[in-house]
């Protein structure tokens, strides 16, 4: 019993993993998890002489030195609180922003567009789009975080950057997010007869009703339901039988015109 | 309408359709075979030249692109929402498919940024196995670019000298996790398994023979006059427009601008090998051709030095919050029963925030930008493909050029249709 008692490490050894509030620059100050009981042999981790500091080793220090936080100030932004340098800008400044960095060297890498409607604690806004933006020469790396509602546009960056053609085809392809000014913003990954935007939160993994060659038809939704046992699914069919109950009830049948 | 009979008589090539061209209403008398119209052609997307299932619609007046339209998608089977939908340590299965000639670096990539999430550590062995498994991947993925780009160009000899080493090159692969390819072979935390005893040897003895090899390649391609001309002012990218145009790797280093992460960004301890960055400001065909031939004696470079350091050691974060325990403890500790069930099931769940980790991959930089939402599947997982960025070139550099350099500029952009489509 003492093994499943030891397990309580677990729970407390959890703590260095799930901790939300714990940000990343104060993960040195963490609790250290609870030796286990029945462990024999200490588990490394547990030892403070061994370390965290195989982050600075492999070059991955938050605390970088080439920090941005003079540049956000000289471009009047206000810092938001993620691991990464990142600056929040309102979307009717991010153009001149972008034009300034522009001028100071700077490259445009990336584009990330995300939906935050199923995040486990309240944001600004429903979206982000966050451009990532590089200094090739003294390799200074600034993440611009633009928050958006639903439907809201943004201003494109094509004008300023040419790699913002197919980045932002991308967001509006994927996110739905619409860029305002842009030369081309048609879908660019997805199948043109394909409706909605698959990476938003709202948008259902992909299931396809199934006709097997005996004549069978699964419709996921009602085989997901009988496996999770949350319902009477088809899953569950057999078991009502075995059980004496359901005789009345026949699997779902094929629609008219095939699987849609 | 495509002049296509060559072969008959003179007289009968008026089209009979057509009652004036172009050309005859100013007088021509081969009205016929001057009249001019832009004449759109469809590449792809099953066509071998374009590196997997591009499409592209080329505009074209008589032998001159005017336009490129590429399709991209085909090969687009929505990784980024699979990641959301599977543990961290499972999404290393699909890190590596998405460019599947440089596998490694995608997944270092993938690892790296979560192993910053969870503040992971790595053991020194298991980074010093990831930076020679991911020098032999960017040579995997270089021998591809001269086998198959020399192969669009008409040349069928380097494509079997190039398949030779890489054969060699899988073979090594396949011992270290049993894959040829896609291998998944990282952890968060580091490496599924060691190495095979005898591995670093059969590297060495890889290197040898390959570095002969180059030698060879360097000789017999790079010095070929047929492909020196296909290739020598062929699709110019100047240095702004380049980075205008958001270029990465060997294409940007081609273009003159010596941005490579494993020197600027170092990760995986690169700052403790010494290698050089090969740099042209030539920006055509050629130089691009060229900076990858040099990457290859320098990738050796590094594995060699790597080959040194290595050292006895564990291979995994000894955490067992994070990495599986070793099967033999399964039988004598409770402790790791539960560790195992519970990684095994749910996973780990790494702390609230979001990440950033750039990576040299053979094409460019790679980088995960993970968000966290303190679960034990990723909350949201962007990945910053090259190959995609980097095809915006194309449209760029074709314009102006003939039909047949647009073939070699494609060649060497070198893009991966997996990580362009993801």
């Amino acid at each position: 019993m003492d093994a499943v008692t030891g397990s309580g490490g677990d729970g407390s050894g959890g703590e260095k993993l799930t901790g939300r509030n714990a940000s990343m620059q104060s993960s040195q100050s963490q609790p250290q998890p609870a030796r286990p009981v029945a462990e024999t042999r200490p588990t490394p981790v547990d030892d403070p002489s061994v370390g965290r500091h195989s982050l600075a080793a492999q070059g991955l220090n938050p605390t970088d030195p080439r920090d941005v936080k003079p540049l956000m100030a000289a471009l009047g932004l206000t810092e938001d609180d993620a691991a990464e340098p990142t600056a929040v800008v309102p979307a009717e400044q991010l153009r001149e922003v972008a034009t300034q960095l522009k001028a100071r060297g700077f490259m445009l890498m990336d584009t990330v567009g995300i939906d935050y409607s199923a995040y486990s604690s309240s944001r600004p806004k429903r979206f982000a789009v966050l451009h990532n933006v590089y200094h090739p020469d003294d390799h200074r790396r600034l993440f611009l975080r633009v928050w958006l509602d639903d439907g809201e546009a943004l201003d494109s960056l094509y004008s300023i950057w040419k790699s913002a053609n197919y980045l932002e085809r991308e967001v509006y392809d994927l996110m739905g997010v619409e860029f305002v000014g842009h030369p081309d913003l048609r879908k660019v990954l997805t199948p043109d007869d394909l409706e909605g935007h698959p990476l938003r939160k709202d948008f259902p993994l992909g299931e396809t009703p199934t006709l097997f060659r005996e004549g069978r038809f699964l419709d996921p939704a009602a085989f997901r339901a009988g496996l999770s046992g949350q319902q009477r699914g088809l899953t569950g069919y057999r078991g009502e039988l075995r059980r004496g109950q359901g005789e009345d009830r026949m699997p779902p049948v094929m629609p008219e015109g095939g699987p849609k | 309408m495509a002049l296509n009979s060559g072969t008959l008589p003179r007289e009968q090539m008026k089209p009979d359709h057509q009652e004036s061209t172009s050309a005859e209403r100013l007088g021509s008398e081969t009205g016929a075979l001057m009249h001019t119209e832009i004449m759109s052609l469809n590449v792809g997307p099953q066509h071998p030249s374009t590196h997997g299932v591009l499409r592209l619609v080329v505009d074209m007046d008589g032998e001159y692109v005017i336009k490129v339209t590429p399709h991209m998608g085909y090969l687009h089977t929505g990784f980024e929402k699979t990641f959301e939908n599977r543990t961290y340590q499972q999404g290393v299965t699909y890190a590596p498919r998405t460019d599947y000639l440089h596998c490694f670096g995608h997944e270092l990539a993938y690892v790296l940024g979560v192993e910053k999430l969870l503040q992971a550590e790595v053991p020194e062995r298991a980074t010093i196995v990831r930076v020679i498994l991911h020098e032999l991947g960017r040579i995997h993925s270089h021998l591809v670019f001269v086998g198959t780009g020399m192969l669009d160009l008409g040349a069928l000899t380097p494509f079997f000298y190039a398949f030779r080493e890489k054969e060699a090159l899988q073979d090594l692969f396949e011992s270290v996790c049993g894959y040829r390819m896609n291998q998944g072979y990282f952890r968060v935390g580091g490496l599924s398994r060691d190495i095979p005893e005898d591995w670093p040897a059969r590297v060495s003895v890889f290197l040898d023979q390959f570095e002969k090899g180059v030698t060879e390649y360097e000789n017999l391609f790079a010095k070929n006059p047929i492909f020196l001309d296909r290739a020598t002012g062929v699709g110019v990218i100047p240095r702004d427009v380049a980075l205008d145009l958001g270029l990465t790797g060997p294409n940007l280093r081609a273009s003159g601008v010596g941005l490579d992460h494993r020197k600027a960004n170092p990760y995986c301890g690169y700052e403790n090998y010494s290698f050089d960055v090969p740099v042209s400001t030539a920006g055509d065909s050629l130089a691009r051709f060229q900076v990858r031939l040099l990457e290859f004696r320098e990738s050796a470079k590094i594995v060699r030095q790597a080959l040194k350091m290595l050292k006895p050691g564990p291979v995994k974060d000894p955490n067992r919050k994070i990495s599986l325990p070793p099967r033999h403890e399964l039988e004598t500790s409770m402790e790791a029963v539960i560790h195992h069930f519970k990684l095994v099931t749910e996973g780990f769940h790494p702390p609230v925030g979001e990440v950033y980790v750039p990576v040299e991959s053979a094409r460019g930089e790679v980088g995960y930008y993970i968000v966290s939402d303190g679960g034990s599947m990723p909350y949201r997982v962007k990945i910053r493909a090259p190959s995609f960025v980097n095809l915006q070139a194309l449209e760029y550099a074709c314009v102006g050029s003939q039909f047949a350099d647009l073939i070699t500029i494609l060649a060497t952009i070198d893009p991966v249709l997996g990580d362009v489509d993801r």
